[in-house]
């Protein structure tokens, strides 16, 4: 039995019932919160007693070399980590006070509260834009009028709906790389979750789209909390209030973004926003 | 670490060298000021001022090279705030060199008699070899990102301060000769070039505890005496 | 000076790899030219050797009886349609559900023991198959049928079906069956609304491509499927006549126009493997072009 199924305004650690679609929520809800989590990719090691809080109505960005450990955190928040065979997480994440990890807790509904976006867009290629959107909310079973609607709500909030209100019926892969990355970035927020959760979402765009997106967790992180993994420090300046800085795995230094890039506390940060190395 | 941006790096070594060597420029030129002053020397004050040309020429060379470095390589952390630290040590520079020329352009005025009151020149002169040992402390200090060397600018910047205010106090003395008067003015105001001057050297020094800490903080001057 | 000598030197053995390099060409050319005429010459010969025989009475018509002239292969067709398609009802699905249990479900440590099976299966000889569903149902019935003949097809067309649609499932992108799961939907109904649609076209591919591959099969008709009354035309239970067997039995008669007719038939029968060839490419490209899209 799921002790998450889908929110109402005032989450409580026990039954969530289904609820009509909440309105613009004053953002008590989707705090994220990390106590000592360790990931593991069968016997070695991938991340180190990371402890961290990603606040409601920010957008937190996390950088970090290559293999530092960024994707595998935010894997382990809305338990993707685990679809990889051998791989194990332990310790404590908890949205709202709820541990995830908890093993009365249905994954499926996890995931419905923490939406992810990838780094290659990967609309469905066998349904049409709209069926694409409302993926999340079809194979969900979710009540049949309301499908339609939220689908269309989600396409205004990724700011595409202007785009394609025309061709809602066309191949979802037929859009460019920037349309089909907002595509999946509508598909994600049909489900209504509280977290986000980008893993290098502008990796494979153009700077155009790739700016265009930026633009959109700007007006997307009053509604859902944002997690945003990138490569990118110039992005990560421009994108986010809070800033994370890892580094083999373990957590080095968190802060408001305009500190870190302009008097980081710790020398690693320092060295690895100045591009000494990385 | 492997050594990556290490031509960025040089770069920006290259250019705190020329923003610091300016200031070496401006030491010399006050240099030459005060001999000017002391031997009221008409032709010397004007290649002061025709060598100000030189100052500014820098001024205008590296400010470009830092726009320049700030659109192509993002700097962050230190490098930015050592970047806007040099932007305002060139300004300070550019500042300091007319201020020489202003009291340069002051002594074909006063030059034709003898000077009324050899002390007052005197007190010129020590304001400005006290600037100028101000001026190479601030540039030790920005080079050796040296904080305490930098705020003890301020109490020798003190120095400068009372001997402006003697100064003052002796013109006001002198007299009511309308030639001695007007020449007390003119010295008033090569005195009070100096003073300026010697405020911009302080200005470097806080420039240097932004870079080290990152916070800017006026130290105590002219509108923040001491408490 | 020193680059154009670098490039003399560089370009010395150019003749003699010019060489090698038409030798290759000329007989690789030659080889394909020989493959692509052997396909010609087989449906050249069909063709021009039945064509005679080849109209819609001979399509329409049952078979004669023994001694009797003028008979055509409709019952033939209708016999072969039969037990082709009980066998593709028994083996499609089965492949089908075989193959997504070892690409989505299964550990490889199982997978890879289930895919060397199926391979091994695929080698056996037909006539194997054919004995062992002889033993299995008709020596315990008594009598041949259609129904053993569909079995034993089953058998045949289950490798077939099954290695095709691993393939083709495998290459459904991770990344696709990833978003499904990061949107909460359950694993079987990914499956089953996302990575199957996906790989749909390669799906039906593989089924058509073994209808094709056992609709001439001949060692297990003679053995399971040759003894078949004249007016059973379509009960699976006995005996049904066999557009193969049609050919065996046509092409051992004494009479010329007898062997014409099994010339004809052939070329009903290359036309129908063909035809279902042709629709399985076309299939294939339109969904290899959706995964990459």
């Amino acid at each position: 039995m799921s002790l998450i199924t889908k929110r109402t305004q005032q989450p409580s650690p026990a039954v969530f019932a289904a609820s009509p679609r909440p309105q613009l929520l004053r953002r008590e809800v989707g705090n994220v919160a990390l106590e000592g989590l360790d990931a593991y990719y069968g016997a070695s090691r991938v991340l180190q007693g990371v402890s961290l809080g990603f606040v409601s109505g920010r957008a937190t960005a996390i950088i970090g070399p290559s293999g530092c450990g960024k994707s595998t955190l935010v894997r382990c928040i809305n338990r993707m980590h685990e679809e990889v065979p051998g791989a194990r997480a332990a310790g404590k994440v908890t949205l709202d006070g709820v541990d995830l990890y908890d093993p009365r807790i249905d994954i499926v509904a996890v995931r419905r509260s923490i939406g992810m976006v990838f780094q290659k867009p990967n609309p469905f290629p066998t349904m049409s834009v709209i069926d694409n959107v409302t993926a999340g909310l079809r194979l969900a079973g979710a009540d049949r009028g309301e499908i339609e609607d939220r689908g269309r709500e989600a396409l205004v909030g990724a700011g595409l709906w202007d785009e394609v209100k025309d061709r809602l019926s066309s191949p979802g892969t037929g859009l460019s790389g920037g349309q089909q990355q907002r595509l999946c970035i509508a598909r994600a927020l049909a489900v209504e979750p509280e977290v986000l959760l980008m893993d290098e979402p502008c990796s494979a765009l153009d700077p155009v789209a790739t700016l265009r997106i930026e633009e959109l967790i700007g007006e997307l992180k009053e509604r859902v909390t944002i997690v945003i993994v990138t490569h990118n420090m110039q992005q990560a300046a421009r994108v986010a209030d809070t800033t994370v800085f890892m580094l083999d795995g373990q957590l080095v230094e968190v802060g408001p973004t305009e500190k870190l890039f302009t008097n980081p506390d710790d020398e690693r940060t320092e060295q690895y926003v100045t591009g000494k190395f990385g | 670490m492997p050594e990556t941006r290490s031509q960025y790096q040089d770069e920006l070594d290259q250019l705190e060298a020329s923003a610091l060597g300016g200031l070496d420029l401006v030491s010399a030129a006050l240099g030459r000021t005060l001999e000017a002053v002391e031997h009221q020397d008409v032709e010397l004050a004007q290649l002061v001022v025709a060598d100000d040309d030189r100052i500014d020429g820098r001024y205008l060379e590296v400010h470009q090279a830092l726009i320049t470095l700030l659109a192509t390589q993002s700097p962050v952390a230190t490098d930015l705030r050592l970047i806007s630290a040099m932007l305002h040590v060139l300004k300070n520079v550019e500042r300091m060199g007319d201020q020489c020329v202003n009291v340069c352009k002051l002594i074909p005025l006063s030059g034709n008699e003898p000077p009324s009151d050899q002390t007052m020149v005197e007190l010129i002169l020590r304001m400005g070899a006290q600037t100028k040992a101000l001026i190479g402390q601030a540039k030790r200090a920005f080079a050796d990102r040296d904080v305490e060397l930098a705020q003890n600018l301020v109490r020798e910047d003190d120095v400068v301060d009372d001997l402006n205010r003697e100064c003052f106090r002796l013109a006001l003395e002198i007299g009511d000769d309308a030639d001695r008067r007007e020449w007390a003015m003119t010295m008033l105001l090569a005195a009070r070039a100096i003073e300026r001057t010697a405020d911009n050297a302080v200005d470097i020094g806080e420039q240097v505890a932004f870079v080290v800490t990152g916070l800017f903080r006026e130290f105590e001057d002219a509108s923040h005496p001491n408490p | 000076m020193s680059s154009e000598s670098a490039l003399l030197r560089r370009s010395e053995g150019l003749r003699r790899r010019n060489r090698v390099n038409r030798v290759v060409e000329i007989s690789s050319t030659i080889a394909a030219l020989f493959a692509v005429a052997v396909l010609l010459i087989v449906v050249g010969s069909v063709l021009t050797k039945g064509v005679d025989a080849l109209s819609i009475h001979f399509l329409t018509t049952p078979t004669a009886l023994f001694g009797e002239e003028g008979g055509g292969i409709s019952n033939a067709i209708v016999g072969t349609a039969i037990v082709v398609a009980s066998a593709a009802a028994m083996a499609i699905p089965v492949g089908l559900l075989v193959a997504i249990y070892t690409t989505e479900f299964a550990p490889s440590r199982i997978a890879h023991p289930v895919r060397f099976v199926l391979d091994v299966l695929n080698g056996v000889p037909t006539i194997v198959t054919a004995i062992f569903v002889a033993g299995l149902i008709v020596i315990p019935q008594g009598h041949q049928s259609g129904f053993a003949l569909s079995v034993a097809l089953a058998i045949v067309m289950l490798p077939i079906v099954s290695r095709t649609a691993q393939e083709v499932l495998a290459l459904v992108p991770s990344t696709l069956k990833e978003a499904a799961h990061a949107l909460g939907i359950a694993r079987w109904r990914t499956t089953v609304r996302v990575t199957i649609p996906t790989a749909a076209g390669g799906l039906i591919t593989g089924a058509l491509l073994a209808i094709a591959r056992v609709a001439g099969e001949t060692a297990p008709v003679i053995i399971l499927c040759s003894i078949f009354g004249q007016g059973n035309l379509t009960d699976p239970s006995q005996g049904l006549a066999t557009i193969p067997f049609f050919i065996f039995r046509s092409s051992e008669a004494p009479s010329p126009s007898a062997h014409t007719e099994a010339w004809a038939a052939a070329l009903v029968l290359i036309a129908l493997v063909l035809g279902l060839n042709l629709v399985a490419r076309a299939f294939y490209t339109r969904s290899r072009r959706r995964m990459e899209g």
